[in-house]
């Protein structure tokens, strides 16, 4: 399901801008102050930008390592315009067996061009021999 | 108070505990449209081999994001935070997260952080870089 092949590949860029509400929720449910500074990991929840040939949840998978580095504060009411990469995809095996290690980036600018924040995640997630 | 421009090298942070329960769980997964029913049902959980609902990784990393900026205060922001989860973190363990000063420069402190459970076992480790403002 999840091949080589899909390196390199990239979402559409998808433009969202950064509500007041959403944030607010999201800082209740971390248990951090609300205020017009965005928490940093926020930008874990723009999972709108999918990436054709990647379904996620992959069922058994769980979230290795994040990456989230920012060039400048993000606020609340800012236009953001993220897209997400396959970065790479490789196997490896260890304890759980043989799994397969996801590398996706998230870019996000804003509207003006500047780069804001960019992110990188690795899911890992069982491989699943295919019944020839 | 002690500005973040002069803290020193080796200074630890101030340590963040942190005890998810299902409700915080169930509330994150809506404030973050992760609904990944690992997070959520027990049942499906265990048949996926966890042995039980697991907190979601970022959630974790949000702690350790939240330790920062109540450390930081309005004195710089978290240009880089990276981190590795090393085991599940479950409701009602008892987390607790830290960082020292590792290294910096005028501008950049370079924190290590380190997140354990209550049987002392590392659940996350990472670095993070402050900008002082």
């Amino acid at each position: 399901m999840l091949r080589k092949e899909l390196i390199g590949r990239e979402s559409e860029s998808v433009v969202v801008k950064i509500k007041p509400e959403e944030v607010r929720r999201f800082a209740e449910a971390t248990g951090v102050p609300y205020n017009d500074r965005v928490p940093p990991t926020f930008v874990g929840t723009l999972l709108h930008a999918s990436i054709a040939g990647v379904e996620l949840p992959i069922v058994g998978m769980i979230h290795g390592e994040q990456k989230i580095t920012y060039y400048r504060q993000l606020r609340i009411g800012e236009a953001i315009s993220y897209k997400k990469r396959v970065k790479d995809i490789y196997d490896r095996s260890g304890k759980l067996g043989k799994m397969t290690f996801i590398v996706l980036e998230t870019i996000g600018y804003d509207l003006t061009g500047e780069l804001v924040f960019s992110s990188s995640s690795i899911i890992i997630a069982p491989v699943k021999e295919e019944a020839q | 108070m002690k500005r973040l421009s002069d803290r020193q090298v080796s200074e630890r942070l101030p340590v963040r505990k942190w005890i998810p329960t299902p409700m915080q769980i169930r509330q994150y997964a809506e404030a973050s449209g992760d609904f990944n029913p690992i997070h959520l049902d027990d049942n499906y959980a265990r048949q996926a081999g966890l042995g039980g609902v697991i907190a979601h990784g970022m959630l974790l990393m949000a702690q350790m994001a939240a330790m920062l900026t109540d450390w930081i205060g309005d004195e710089g922001i978290i240009s880089k935070i990276d981190v590795r989860f090393e085991q599940m973190v479950r409701p009602r363990d008892t987390i607790l997260c830290s960082g020292f000063i590792r290294a910096r420069s005028e501008k950049v402190l370079v924190c290590d952080l380190a997140a354990f459970n209550e049987r002392d076992e590392r659940v996350l480790s990472g670095l993070a870089h402050i900008t002082v403002n």
